[in-house]
């Protein structure tokens, strides 16, 4: 391998990445951008459940259940007033109860309880006011179930601690901003071949390895500066910043290889674009799933970036480290093998 | 003895079952200008390739400066200089960092950039980007590049298609200033006038094969006709024209009577010219 060429070669690749507009303005604003993004979502998460209630009699067991951590009670004067908060999405629920609540649970009866619930409320604050209020029952009658509940919690325990939406969010960012290198470097190979300077360049003493060797360092280095500049603003390297740097430089060699197969299929760099939007769609995907908990099911474990996501995720999120993420870490590198590969021969396979 | 620069053996290379280049052999000695001439389609740049390194030959070899090519492909390309026919520079670099990058790329270690450019007459436009260039700026760039190594081969193709008189002389004139340095050139073109003026010998390609393979003076001798050409005045008082060849035991005596007998206005000779040879050869014109 000769260091120089390759030097020469990168240099190149730099140059004619910047002087191209388009990529130079998306590199530059997309970092811009996605720190704005980033900084303007909010970084607590706000874990009250305000709860509007009309009670003319008010039964001591509802100031035990105010003392529980996250709930909180708002009283109105009248059933009319509290409709009109939750219809005005004041709270995502209301509870009345009835003025002889207390008669009707001595005597053994069933009282009514009215629950009202915010057009978007979720399905999971019905279940939470629907459990308190039973809850709120069985406290006042002194009757509990003849059953022995017992709760476990799966994973780490992030009550008073969940993870605020632009921490989520920093994941999809950080994946987001690298891809779009991809594009990048898909586009100058394919320009490379449509003008016909990678002709120029294999009738040089420079070998073929030196040229790949080359559009790697450049296509990684470009997307692992940024993705890693991108974590440091953000704060995204405060927990075990080795492991996230591993990964980060793992996902750009990723993303490179897959430029690498973009660029054989395009001809040009509006067909590299097509490609490498589609590639980010599916790229994007378990990134979702970390925004969204619960939309992305097992068959995401096939998409490469899933575990890119999942290192990124745990450790910075988490608090994972290294033997929690060893695997997908081992993983990734799998996938990167045979992306750079298989790149590397379609481009081949291209020039030929 | 003649040292060889260019050895091709029984070259063959097919694209699927086409057969692009059929078993040619030819050498070219060191310091020769060869002139390889064909119509589209001929094999020619498929040849080039395989003698460059761009392609494996199915069957034979290509031997450059007593090396085979396909084994030895990196000592052959620091040897040589290629200058392309499509335009392949870069266009968002200036002309100074295209060559610099391709004398890094041949490891070349003092190298000034600037003499070169003036060489070929690019002075005061070194640091322009490419993509403001006009075409014929940028062929001569694209000669220039191809001389960054100071290669002992050099493969034009086409180097003066498209251009101007002015740029087309500057870029002969290289090429002989190449030949006098002592490089060996393997010109590619269409230009027949061209190929008579600059290479020491000329082959004819046509669907792979090589036809013909000679210097110009020779193959005008073997395949062409001399003649004269004569204007003289009628009894009517116009011209006519009365043609000589001059390659029979007749001509002595026929132009003795056409001095006699007629009264000669205008008289020059006529030698056949490479594309008429061509043509007799191959059947075919060169731009068909």
């Amino acid at each position: 391998m000769n260091f120089g060429v390759i030097r020469a070669l990168v240099a190149k690749d730099f140059t004619l990445f910047f002087r191209n507009r388009f990529y130079a303005l998306i590199t530059i604003l997309g970092i811009i951008t996605y720190l704005v993004i980033y900084f303007v979502m909010p970084s607590l998460v706000n874990e009250e459940l305000e709860i509007g209630l009309y009670a003319p009699i008010i039964p001591p067991v509802f100031e035990l259940i105010q003392q529980e951590e996250g709930l909180e009670f708002h009283e109105y004067n009248s059933d009319q007033n509290l409709r009109q908060a939750i219809t005005d999405r004041v709270h995502e629920a209301g509870v009345v109860l009835p003025e002889d609540i207390m008669e009707q649970l001595a005597s053994g009866q069933t009282p009514p309880v009215t629950l009202y619930f915010s057009i978007d409320a979720p399905d999971e604050i019905k279940d939470i006011v629907e459990t308190m209020v039973k809850e709120m029952a069985y406290l006042q009658t002194g009757q509990f179930l003849a059953i022995d509940i017992s709760a476990e919690i799966l994973g780490p325990d992030l009550l008073g601690d969940q993870i605020p939406i632009r921490d989520r969010m920093r994941l999809m960012l950080v994946i987001m901003l690298i891809m779009f290198e991809m594009m990048g470097l898909a586009s100058l190979i394919s320009e490379e071949v449509e003008q016909g300077t990678i002709r120029a360049l294999l009738v040089t003493p420079m070998s073929v390895r030196d040229l790949f060797t080359a559009k790697l360092i450049m296509g990684a280095s470009l997307a692992f500066i940024q993705g890693a500049l991108f974590m440091t603003i953000v704060g995204g390297l405060n927990i075990q910043p080795s492991i996230i740097l591993i990964g980060l430089l793992l996902g750009s060699i990723m993303f490179t290889g897959t430029g690498f197969l973009i660029a054989s299929l395009a001809k040009d760099m509006l067909t590299s674009m097509g490609w490498g939007i589609t590639a980010i769609l599916i790229y994007a995907i378990p990134a979702f799933g970390v925004m969204f908990p619960g939309t992305v099911t097992d068959w995401a474990r096939f998409i490469p970036t899933y575990y890119l996501t999942n290192i990124i995720h745990q450790v910075s999120n988490l608090n994972a480290g290294w033997s929690e993420i060893w695997l997908d870490l081992l993983i990734l590198m799998v996938f990167n093998i045979l992306l750079v590969w298989g790149g590397i021969m379609a481009i081949g396979r291209k020039l030929r | 003895m003649v040292e060889q620069a260019i050895i091709a053996d029984k070259l063959t290379y097919s694209y699927n079952n086409l057969l692009a280049v059929d078993h040619i052999s030819f050498h070219v000695a060191k310091g020769e200008i060869l002139g390889f001439l064909g119509p589209n389609g001929a094999g020619k740049t498929t040849s080039v390739k395989m003698l460059t390194g761009q392609l494996k030959p199915k069957d034979g070899k290509a031997i450059l400066l007593g090396l085979d090519v396909a084994e030895n492909i990196e000592r052959v390309q620091s040897e040589i200089g290629v200058c392309f026919e499509e335009t392949n520079l870069y266009q968002r670099m200036s002309a100074v960092e295209n060559l610099n990058l391709f004398a890094r790329l041949f490891n070349v270690k003092s190298f000034n950039a600037y003499s070169l450019l003036a060489r070929v007459g690019l002075s005061g436009r070194e640091k322009d980007r490419v993509e403001n260039y006009s075409k014929g700026m940028k062929q001569r760039l694209m000669v220039a590049r191809s001389l960054v190594s100071k290669p002992q081969i050099l493969f034009l193709d086409e180097p003066t298609a498209g251009l101007d008189p002015t740029s087309s002389e500057a870029i002969r004139n290289i090429i002989l200033e190449e030949r006098k340095r002592g490089a060996t050139i393997f010109l590619t073109t269409h230009d027949m006038m061209e190929a008579d003026k600059l290479s020491d010998r000329v082959a004819f390609m046509n669907q792979g094969k090589i036809l013909a393979l000679d210097k110009p003076l020779n193959l005008k001798q073997k395949y062409g006709k001399r003649a004269l050409k004569a204007k003289v005045a009628s009894n009517k008082g116009s011209l006519e024209i009365r043609e000589i060849n001059l390659d029979t035991p007749q001509t002595a005596e026929e132009i003795q009577k056409l001095f006699h007998n007629e009264k000669v206005v205008t008289i020059h000779s006529e030698e056949a010219t490479l594309e008429d040879i061509f043509i007799k050869i191959t059947g075919r014109g060169l731009t068909e």
